[in-house]
């Protein structure tokens, strides 16, 4: 005898479905349909080509917009961007924030300049225990988030902060530069088969996350998990521990994302894997939902994102406009990405 | 669990009135505090109010009773301008007359009407005294800031003039749940000013409350109401309704059930009012019971809101739990799904004590659970329906490191054919389903699993006549295969049509048991209103 009546209410009945017959709306309004679902998921495609189009031939970049060395620099020099991106992404699946993944980035990256120059770690050894450190702030926000229960916005926004701290203890704000191995920094630079190869990590990196989502049961968990948490785990799913491992995996792919980043700067910069990252990648996975798979993230809209923010900037940038306009041009696309793809889902949701 | 999307209550038919409906009780205006007139409220799909009219004279303490799904909730909402009524229907209240079209929360105000809904909006981490004005706006002096001496004074006041015996400066959560009701209530007349010409309107307001609490809360009414207060109370509790209301009105499928005074408002005529006679509807003949295997036992079950529940459910066997919201129903079957603590007791399977850690290994052994609240805890509304069909049996599709999509969508294609889901395509977003159509995909997820035993919370609710047919005809043929259902319905019509058997849970215990013919609304009516362990 409680108060459900406003759910209820409607919510019933002929009204949206006719109870006989199978069929779906008649012939012209499925064609509009059609079409609308094709825009949708395709818009974002066509804006991304549109703009490649625009900046190869207007007058101010045609120039140097088109040519294989840009292209070739926006191609490898995503890769951070782009691993960061799939980071932020798969906590977001199963409805929670980290935005620790900047920050993450940000030590890890310190560190594993800092194995090499200051404790003369094997380059295996300088790689692989960043990325470990950064699987375990993924756990340790997981563990907060998932098993007691505290909002994952406020708690890997209080991490980001002690993280930067943490940086700047480290380095005392200064770059580290020496010993860093050539092997290394020359993967930024590296090209295989006329592509950068940073390229190519990115793409396995990207491969990996779009199968883990798609092809096994635990994506389709953390899918149902993001839908419908309750639901979730009245059908029997273990939620706490695949929304903790969600996290320990985003904090490894950061781990990843440091270790690029000395690779791209040749060293450890205290200024490198801020907040501003994370918005970034956050801008991206956002805009990947309005994309390909519409009100759903998913990891091909993400990276497609990526390449539309990065070659915009850079055909902006490359136009001589002022800098400022970055970071306006950034967080705008967040704004109209998290604006749509709400729009989006709430559709599909039938609740509009 | 009321409300207007409910179903089975079809405008198609006349429920046959045990009693001609009662008119407004004629009088003079000056002794009517407030009349209802015509009122009636469609919604798409049903009608949850019809022609309703009743009056309340000032200074009565008037009962408004009723079912799940009677119209009871929506009345009081429409009353408190949350719902509009369709037009025709007027609300009076002294000698104002309002079109029921045309309510909004500020005119029901202004008309003096006074809510305080089931779970009062008290702030428990507040005071007394900032609850009363947290509403109202905190009176302020110069510099902006809360003229707290002047608020106390206030709050006292209107404390001495309630009878509350709290501090102003007490937290609200320190206080006794019959004083956090008081405190709501003081809270919505503190503007009256000692006249007495609005109505308190009070939503179920013991339904959470133990039994001292409520003695203590209807004493508090029996004092205002001498004080010239006129209340209009919903209410399930039938013995509190005997012993407080001076008018009981009834209410029954949106319709006025009948209207009792005084002496007449007993036991026996509530429940003939309450459960009367209602619609045939189509359901599907049951399979018989053919074998004596215990499946499913429960001892002495403990926890929550139970204290020692204990039955057997049979090979193929519905067996029909009745009981009022809050009886522990619901958490009995999240108890034997693995999803809610158990404080004490066994469950055997097989005649095998069984403790589930978690969710997974109930479903390992079989066990299949449809919540209550499909919008809340079952539908994933905004993923695909094949999504929601397989959702609880993905880990069969991962052969190979690769999880076989075709082979989910073909089975999702086949059960949309099979468990009568109108859709597009499995492709289809849950949420652009019907209530009826989410509850066959929620029934489908299951039931594909072939389970040995199906819990089933209210699997009707929010469904149209039609899909309740079906939803019944598929559980009939599962029975058939050997599954046994304990099914939880607060429709006791369509339990009395559908379960073999029906225990009554009832102060968190099994108070009595019916079989066969004995299952019979006013019969279910009767043992879940009553208070006191009926033997069986």
């Amino acid at each position: 005898m409680t108060v459900v009546a406003d759910t209820a209410a409607g919510e019933d009945g002929p009204s949206r479905v006719p109870p006989s017959g199978t069929s779906g709306p008649p012939g012209r309004s499925r064609g509009r349909e059609l079409a609308l679902e094709f825009t949708e998921r395709y818009a974002l495609v066509v804006l991304f080509v549109a703009t490649l189009i625009f900046f190869s031939v207007w007058s101010k970049t045609s120039g140097t917009f088109p040519h294989a060395t840009n292209i070739k620099n926006v191609l490898g020099g995503e890769a951070y961007s782009g691993i960061l991106a799939l980071a932020i992404m798969i906590p977001l699946v199963c409805g929670e924030f980290d935005f620790s993944v900047g920050n993450s980035a940000g030590l890890t990256q310190v560190l594993c300049a800092g194995f090499m120059a200051r404790l003369g770690f094997a380059v295996p050894l300088a790689i692989l225990v960043p990325i470990a450190i950064g699987a375990f702030i993924g756990l340790s926000n997981g563990n907060t988030v998932a098993r007691i229960g505290v909002n994952s916005l406020i708690v890997t926004l209080g991490i980001s902060s002690v993280l930067l701290g943490i940086v700047q203890w480290y380095t005392n704000g200064q770059s580290i530069s020496n010993n860093i191995s050539p092997w290394l920094t020359n993967i930024a630079t590296d090209e295989w088969l006329g592509l950068p190869v940073t390229l190519y990590i990115l793409a396995v990196a990207a491969l990996i996350v779009y199968y883990m989502l798609e092809h096994t049961p635990y994506g389709r968990y953390l899918y149902s998990i993001g839908s419908n948490r309750d639901a979730a785990r009245l059908v029997g799913l273990r939620v706490e521990r695949y929304v903790l491992i969600a996290f320990v995996l985003s904090g490894t792919l950061a781990g990843v994302a440091g270790v690029l980043l000395v690779s791209n700067s040749g060293g450890g910069n205290p200024q490198a894997g801020q907040i501003i990252d994370t918005l970034q990648a956050l801008a991206a996975a956002y805009l990947g939902a309005t994309a390909i798979k519409p009100g759903r993230f998913n990891v091909l809209g993400t990276m497609i994102a990526i390449y539309f923010l990065a070659f915009t900037v850079t055909g902006l940038s490359l136009a001589g406009v002022a800098d400022w306009i970055n970071s306006v041009f950034d967080g705008g696309a967040l704004f109209v990405a998290v604006l749509v793809s709400t729009i989006i889902g709430r559709r599909r949701a039938g609740t509009s | 669990m009321s409300g207007p999307g409910e179903p089975g209550h079809e405008q198609d038919s006349e429920p046959a009135s045990v009693v001609p409906d009662v008119g407004p009780t004629p009088g003079p205006p000056s002794e009517v505090a407030l009349r209802v007139d015509h009122l009636s409220k469609t919604f798409p799909g049903t009608r949850a109010l019809i022609d309703v009219s009743f009056a309340i004279k000032t200074g009565e303490i008037h009962a408004l009773v009723g079912g799940n799904g009677s119209g009871k909730s929506t009345l009081i909402k429409i009353l408190a301008g949350v719902y509009h009524g369709d037009a025709g229907g007027t609300i009076t209240v002294g000698d104002t007359t309002l079109a029921a079209d045309h309510t909004t929360p500020a005119k029901a105000r202004a008309l003096g009407l006074h809510f305080v809904h089931q779970n009062p909006a008290v702030f428990p981490a507040l005071s007394v005294a900032e609850n009363m004005v947290i509403g109202h706006g905190f009176s302020t002096n110069a510099a902006g800031s809360i003229r707290w001496r002047a608020l106390r004074r206030q709050t006292q006041a209107l404390l001495d003039r309630f009878q509350i015996n709290v501090h102003p400066e007490a937290l609200v959560s320190s206080l006794r749940p019959a004083e956090r009701a008081m405190v709501a209530i003081a809270r919505a007349l503190q503007d009256q000013e000692g006249q007495h010409t609005g109505v308190l309107v009070l939503d179920e307001p013991t339904a959470s409350l133990p039994r001292a609490e409520v003695v203590r809360l209807m004493g508090a009414l029996n004092r205002f109401a001498r004080a010239g207060q006129t209340i209009l109370f919903v209410s399930h509790r039938l013995d509190e309704v005997i012993d407080t209301a001076d008018q009981a009105t009834v209410l029954r499928d949106g319709r006025l059930a009948g209207t009792l005074v005084g002496d007449e408002i007993t036991e026996s005529r509530l429940i003939e009012l309450i459960a009367g006679r209602t619609l045939d509807r189509m359901y599907p003949v049951m399979p018989p019971v053919e074998s004596d295997e215990v499946v499913l036992e429960a001892r002495g079950l403990t926890g929550g809101p139970l204290q020692g529940v204990d039955f057997q459910l049979r090979r193929g066997e519905v067996l029909g739990i009745a009981g009022l919201l809050g009886s522990g129903r619901s958490e009995l079957l999240k108890m034997i799904f693995g999803a809610y603590p158990i404080k004490s007791g066994t469950l055997l399977l097989d005649g095998k004590a069984v403790k589930f850690r978690d969710i997974g290994d109930a479903m390992d052994a079989g066990i299949a659970y449809v919540p209550e609240d499909r919008g809340g805890e079952a539908a994933f509304l905004n993923q695909s329906l094949a999504d929601n069909v397989v959702a609880s049996s993905i880990s069969r599709y991962w052969k190979a490191l690769r999880l076989r999509n075709r082979a989910m969508d073909h089975d999702a294609r086949d059960i949309i054919g099979r468990y009568f889901i109108r859709a597009s395509s499995e492709k289809q977003i849950m949420g652009t389903l019907s209530g009826g159509n989410q509850q066959k995909v929620v029934l489908a997820r299951w039931l594909s699993r072939k389970p040995r035993v199906l819990l089933l919370d209210e699997p009707t609710q929010g469904v149209d006549v039609n899909a309740r047919a079906e939803i019944y005809t598929l559980i009939s043929k599962a029975v058939g295969d050997g599954c046994s259902v304990l099914l939880v319905t607060s429709d006791f019509e369509e339990l009395s049509r559908v379960a073999d058997r029906a225990v009554v849970l009832s102060g968190g215990r099994v108070t009595s048991e019916l079989r066969g013919a004995e299952i019979e609304p006013v019969r279910l009516t009767e043992l879940a209103f009553s208070t006191q362990e009926v033997a069986s």
